[in-house]
């Protein structure tokens, strides 16, 4: 491993260094955890700095711009293992092939989200669970009996749609299931049940489903 | 619907590219990101664009940010910062190149306005930092310098003008707030 990033830490958080130093500093904070960690406290330092300046309101059309971006693409599952991504594979392709469930005839790019989604097809194809549809929305939601996954999918989204848990009298966001081809999908790994989900579209609940443990 | 999590919750959904993750990062941190670039750039125009792609690049590349490196707003206020940074001194290039450096002063002097009548918290800060760490920190910071120009700049070895920055910075993160 190169040598510790020291001083090189409140430079590189400055845009101090010089462009060729900059790549150096970067990959071996990747590699090491107290480098990495002295590169973000100098970087909360530098953050400091800038919000004790005078900020200033963006323009709304910025955030319209940021909004617009394109999804990025979804991080595949490192910490799987080659055996177990073979098997996840297959099973994602096995579901693919079931005419009555919702991957039938899906394009290119959901195959992709399939892929990078191997955990969640493993844990429907190979673990038992059940299933509740959504009022309101041509969707539904499986889960493990005992709330520790869930995926929702939804069938003819047009746009991203954010995935909610009812509880408390309140809305807490779960995540946001994007669509590839007609359909949407989220999976959720989790350590509860929940037992109200709700879809929402433009700021408002567009489906509902109940849950049962 | 209620704040749904907190920045820690937050960075961890935007390492895992949730979509809602992305939206929410922009709203909380947007006028500091926005400040930010303006502050270096010295025009709204160039600001959005760097506050656009320097965002749009984090978010499209795989391991651009992870919860190793720290707190999300930080790492995207140095990102936009850097990218300001890369942007100004292209500029500076360009215009050395056509011979158009008078071009230059209109845009600082509009920064250096800022800087003196409305910084008067960071001023307050760098004020009471020994004038050795003060001074680079603030080519480095205000000017944007590199340690090499900053070395040359005040005719002290690199070395030196490291650990003065390093310390400065720190001491400044401190009275500042920064986390630590």
């Amino acid at each position: 491993m190169s040598a510790h990033i020291g001083d090189d830490a409140a430079l590189y958080a400055l845009g101090a260094l010089e462009p060729h130093e900059i790549a150096a500093v970067e990959a071996h904070a990747s590699a090491c955890a107290a480098c990495s960690r002295l590169l973000a406290q100098a970087e909360a330092d530098v953050a400091a700095m800038a919000a004790a300046q005078r900020q200033l309101t963006p323009p709304p059309e910025l955030a319209e711009r940021i909004f617009a971006t394109p999804d990025a693409p979804t991080p595949l599952r490192r910490s799987v293992s080659r055996a177990s991504w073979i098997g996840a594979l297959a099973a994602a392709i096995a579901l693919a092939l079931v005419p009555t469930a919702y991957f039938y005839e899906q394009s290119v790019a959901m195959h992709d989200a399939m892929l990078a989604d191997a955990n969640a097809m493993a844990r429907v194809a190979s673990s038992p669970h059940r299933r509740v549809a959504f009022t309101g929305q041509n969707a539904s939601v499986m889960y493990a009996p005992d709330g520790s996954w869930y995926v929702v999918v939804i069938r003819g989204a047009k746009h991203p749609m954010h995935v909610t848990w009812a509880h408390d009298g309140e809305q807490t966001m779960l995540g946001t299931a994007v669509p590839h081809g007609d359909v949407a999908m989220l999976y959720l790994p989790k350590s509860h049940r929940m037992d109200q989900l709700a879809i929402m579209s433009g700021g408002r609940v567009v489906g509902q489903a109940q849950l049962v443990f | 619907m209620q704040a749904p999590l907190d920045d820690e919750a937050l960075a961890t959904a935007f390492a895992s590219k949730e979509r809602w993750a992305f939206e929410e990062a922009y709203t909380r941190f947007g006028t500091l990101l926005y400040s930010t670039a303006y502050h270096v750039l010295g025009n709204a125009e160039d600001a959005q664009d760097c506050v656009h792609d320097a965002i749009a690049r984090v978010w499209r590349s795989p391991d651009a940010y992870n919860r190793a490196r720290g707190a999300l707003r930080s790492f995207l206020t140095v990102c936009v910062r850097n990218e300001a940074i890369t942007r100004l001194r292209a500029k500076a290039r360009r215009t050395r190149l056509h011979e158009r450096v008078a071009a230059e002063p209109q845009e600082h002097d509009e920064i250096a306005i800022v800087d003196v009548v409305e910084h008067d918290r960071l001023r307050a800060a760098l004020n009471r930092l020994p004038i050795e760490q003060r001074q680079p920190l603030e080519l480095a910071y205000f000017e944007q310098k590199t340690h090499v120009e900053i070395a040359a700049h005040l005719d002290v070895p690199l070395g030196t003008i490291k650990s003065r920055i390093a310390l400065g910075l720190r001491k400044l993160g401190t009275a500042l707030g920064g986390a630590r």
